[in-house]
């Protein structure tokens, strides 16, 4: 491994210590106690419920907009700069650029997370990138690019889905023009049940969890443009039959069209604020 | 129309304010900011706190591992601190590895806490394991005394470590940990760190916003812990008379009183 | 993806013609174009193939090694995919061109296995929680001529079912220590189950009709194409949308019916693909008409 000498060092390898824990406690706990999926989840959910949202625009005052979600234990924070040009770029694009960066905090996780970019990071933020490109009026800023910071405070499920509503909201308070607010929400399967809007813990049971063959399994995240009904990114993991996945679907838009209000609120109330502060400064 | 006077004249429309003794943000010119803590936010870190100074926000989250200690130092276990200046914080940082300034910053905390933590006690066994502590410091909102910021995080983020109990067996080689038996870090020192800024080699801002760090002439910072100073850090730029650097200590003095007790409040209710 | 420049009378040309159901090439929307598999051409490679369809020209290789498994699944193998796209295959790839596309490949491939229903990577546990397998799969785009994830995963799936993995004769503790000994014939192998890896399913859509197989004029007229990861009976696997622009709903519904059917086909084309070339590597002296003899 190459030695960061930007950074402190600590020592070459250290293990979290979870791996260590004592044989005595029961490890697997979701999985010898529910034969199968419960009705009513650890957190006291419903199966088709999703978590309570918190979102908030204009967090981070150096930036041109920003936004933050709060999904019980998932946090994310995002904020959006003025576009610039395209660095090394040789050619002219007819269409402006979405530059997204997530990145995971090191404490976000069960596990640290390293400081450099990771594969599961970069796949993370190409489909953020999938999923805003659509409702960015691009070819308003020609050879220029809008860069997009995500960084995960704390993931505990439906990290994607709130990642592309926090950035969605981020680009609408940075006024970048666009077509129509994106909104996401995620979706698990496990043993042909669905699960709305997953925690980590039941995110993991949807990826592994297996009885018997063919039982379908998986994680369905999709992001839409309410006014347009227009799905912008569609990611699917495990393995399911299409009337499976056509169900969750149905699900999933649903849930989008419930978050979208929401963030309407928001926004609307951010331009509330602002215009009464305008008034109270001016006078 | 003061919008487009201080795009262009920056440095003059300071000086307008500050002709009557104010600040475009309503302060004195030695008023520091409000500050707010909350902590344990962060439930997949070991600890965290986030601290927010006027703007300024700076997130702390500590992470513990196990590790063996080094070979020069085999009763000592690690504290590694990290500040990180993401891009999302402020348009003047780029993705990549860290800035010059993050860099700094981390140096600056490092040393400022080196006292905190007694680092023998996170020894689980002398030469075979001990406590890695990773404590990053995350800023959210780069808008002046980002470094003042982090080590109140920090200080805020250790005090709500708590380590499982570890046992280490030296046949196996492999330890146990009881994840129910948990205590607390014992903290030797709290450090605050109080920054201030020179404007035009004579007026000294205090708690300077991200705009007078940028217009300032010289930075200083002064850590205290109670009566005692701990370091003055004072990178360069215009002189100061000893009258200005005793005022100044005062001031940092009665802030790390301030601060301290806010920690100490943030952290007094029984957990959530 | 590969730099082709059409005029807008082009591209309304290829819009009609997918209206009418026939394509530049006289085919309909859902004909895949002509595809070539050779097997096993890289000596050096526990398992190798090389897929060609129309100018689409990829060449994967698979190397077996053994590793340690990760400290949170200790009963579980590896297996990991790199893309290179080759300077060669089309001008855009120069330099850092090709590393987004590289990318997106390899984080669809991994997503499509990570089902323990597909590629069970138990098999490649050697001694729980010590040692395993690691499959490396080296994926070469030498040529781009459109719909490359498709191709891709076919070559993937040959070259998997390729893939001879050593058997392991004895495994024991010493102290710390694992002895491993491998079988000395280098014959005595054992191959890995393929009957459930997903073949990739590219649905691009053009006007209001939704092709399989673009060439790369094609993709140039589409403003969004779907992968879907389709194994043979059926199932989806995973499902990314890779172009921008959005799809309503409806859409995106008919375009799994289509795509689970099409997959269907193109996975069992390849069975018998794969059985063919298995009978031909088999006879004496099997005749090789690929570029690396």
């Amino acid at each position: 491994m190459p030695t960061d000498n930007r950074r402190i060092q600590g020592p070459e390898v250290s293990t979290p210590y979870c791996l260590f824990r004592c044989s005595t406690e029961n490890q697997g706990k979701i999985r010898s106690s529910s034969p199968d999926f419960p009705p009513v989840r650890k957190d006291g959910r419903a199966l088709l419920e999703h978590r309570k949202i918190y979102v908030k625009t204009g967090v981070v005052s150096q930036a041109k907009g920003s936004a933050y979600i709060e999904l019980n234990n998932t946090k994310v924070i995002c904020s959006v700069f003025d576009p610039r040009e395209i660095p090394n770029r040789v050619e002219y694009s007819q269409h402006g650029e979405l530059y997204c960066v997530l990145k995971f905090a090191p404490f976000s996780c069960a596990m640290r997370r390293a400081h450099q970019q990771d594969s599961e990071e970069k796949e993370l933020s190409l489909n953020l990138k999938r999923a805003l490109e659509p409702a960015v009026c691009r070819h308003e800023f020609p050879n220029f690019q809008v860069d997009i910071y995500v960084l995960i405070l704390e993931s505990d499920g439906g990290t994607l889905a709130a990642s592309i509503t926090c950035a969605g909201l981020a680009l609408a308070d940075a006024h970048v023009p666009m077509y129509d607010l994106v909104t996401a929400a995620s979706l698990g399967v496990v043993r042909g049940v669905l699960v709305k809007d997953p925690t980590e813990e039941e995110e993991k049971v949807c990826r592994e969890e297996l009885e018997g063959i063919n039982q379908n399994h998986g994680l369905i995240t999709v992001s839409l443009m309410g006014a347009h009904t227009q799905i912008t990114q569609m990611w699917q993991t495990g393995s399911m039959t299409t009337t499976c996945v056509s169900e969750s679907l149905t699900h999933l838009i649903q849930s989008c069209e419930e978050i979208y209000p929401i963030a309407q609120r928001c926004l609307v109330k951010s331009v509330v604020d602002t215009i009464s502060k305008k008034k109270i400064s001016e006078q | 129309m003061a919008a487009q006077y201080k795009t262009i004249h920056p440095a003059k429309y300071y000086r307008d304010f500050l002709a009557h003794d104010l600040r475009p943000d309503g302060r004195a010119p030695d008023k520091t900011r409000t500050v707010t803590v909350n902590v344990n936010s962060i439930s997949t870190a070991d600890g965290s706190a986030t601290v927010r100074i006027g703007n300024t926000t700076v997130i702390c989250g500590v992470k513990a591992e196990l590790g063996k200690p080094k070979a020069d130092e085999p009763e000592c276990g690690f504290m590694v601190p990290n500040v990180e200046l993401p891009p999302l914080c402020s348009p003047l940082f780029r993705p990549g590895p860290p800035s010059e300034e993050a860099q700094a910053m981390t140096c600056f905390v490092s040393k400022a806490t080196s006292e905190m933590v007694d680092l023998k006690e996170l020894c689980v066994s002398v030469d075979n394991l001990a406590w890695v502590l990773h404590i990053d410091m995350i800023c959210l909102d780069y808008d002046g005394c980002v470094q003042d910021a982090c080590l109140i995080a920090l200080s805020a983020a250790l005090r709500t470590v708590k380590l499982p109990k570890v046992e280490y067996d030296a046949e196996t080689k492999a330890p146990s940990v009881f994840l129910e038996e948990r205590t607390d870090l014992s903290i030797k020192s709290s450090p605050v760190s109080t920054s201030f800024a020179v404007f035009d080699d004579e007026i000294i801002l205090s708690d300077p916003t991200g705009e007078e760090e940028s217009l300032s002439s010289a930075k200083l910072s002064v850590v205290t812990d109670g009566e005692v100073i701990f370091s003055v850090h004072k990178p360069g730029g215009s002189t100061l008379s000893e009258t200005q650097l005793q005022d100044c200590m005062s001031i940092a003095k009665d802030r790390a009183n301030l601060v301290n007790e806010l920690i100490t409040v943030a952290l007094s209710p029984v957990d959530r | 993806m590969a730099g082709v420049l059409l005029s807008e009378a082009e591209k309304t040309f290829i819009l009609h013609g997918v209206q009418n159901d026939l394509r530049n090439d006289g085919r309909s929307k859902q004909d895949y174009r002509p595809i070539e598999l050779e097997m096993d051409i890289v000596t050096h490679a526990n398992g190798s193939a090389r897929v060609r369809l129309a100018n689409t020209d990829i060449l994967v290789g698979v190397k077996t090694e053994i590793d340690v498994p990760k400290s949170d699944q200790p009963n579980q193998g590896k297996i990991e995919f790199f893309v290179d796209c080759s300077a060669n295959a089309t001008p855009e790839f120069e330099g850092k061109g090709g590393e987004d596309l590289a990318t997106e490949i390899s984080n669809f491939l991994r997503s499509s296995f990570a089902s323990p229903l597909s590629f069970d990577l138990k098999t490649l546990c050697i001694l729980k929680g010590v040692q395993c397998w690691i499959l490396y799969v080296d994926i070469l785009i030498l040529e781009c001529g459109g719909n490359l994830f498709d191709a891709v995963s076919l070559a993937v799936k040959a070259a998997l079912h390729n893939t001879m993995v050593p058997n392991v004769e004895t495994v024991a503790m010493d102290g710390g220590n694992v002895d491993l000994q491998l079988s000395g014939d280098p014959y005595d192998c054992w191959r890995l189950d393929i009957t459930n890896i997903p073949c990739l399913v590219t649905l691009t859509k053009i006007g209001e009709h939704l092709i399989v197989d673009p060439t790369a004029e094609e993709e140039e007229c589409s403003m969004a194409s779907l992968v879907l990861a389709v194994t043979e009976n059926g199932r989806i696997n995973s499902i990314c949308k890779t172009s921008v622009g959005s799809l309503h709903p409806q859409t995106l519904s008919d375009a799994l019916k289509v795509g689970a059917e099409v997959g269907v086909g193109l996975n069992k084309a390849l069975k018998e693909a794969l059985a063919r070339e298995e009978k031909r590597l088999q006879a004496d002296k099997p005749e090789r008409f690929g570029f690396l003899k």
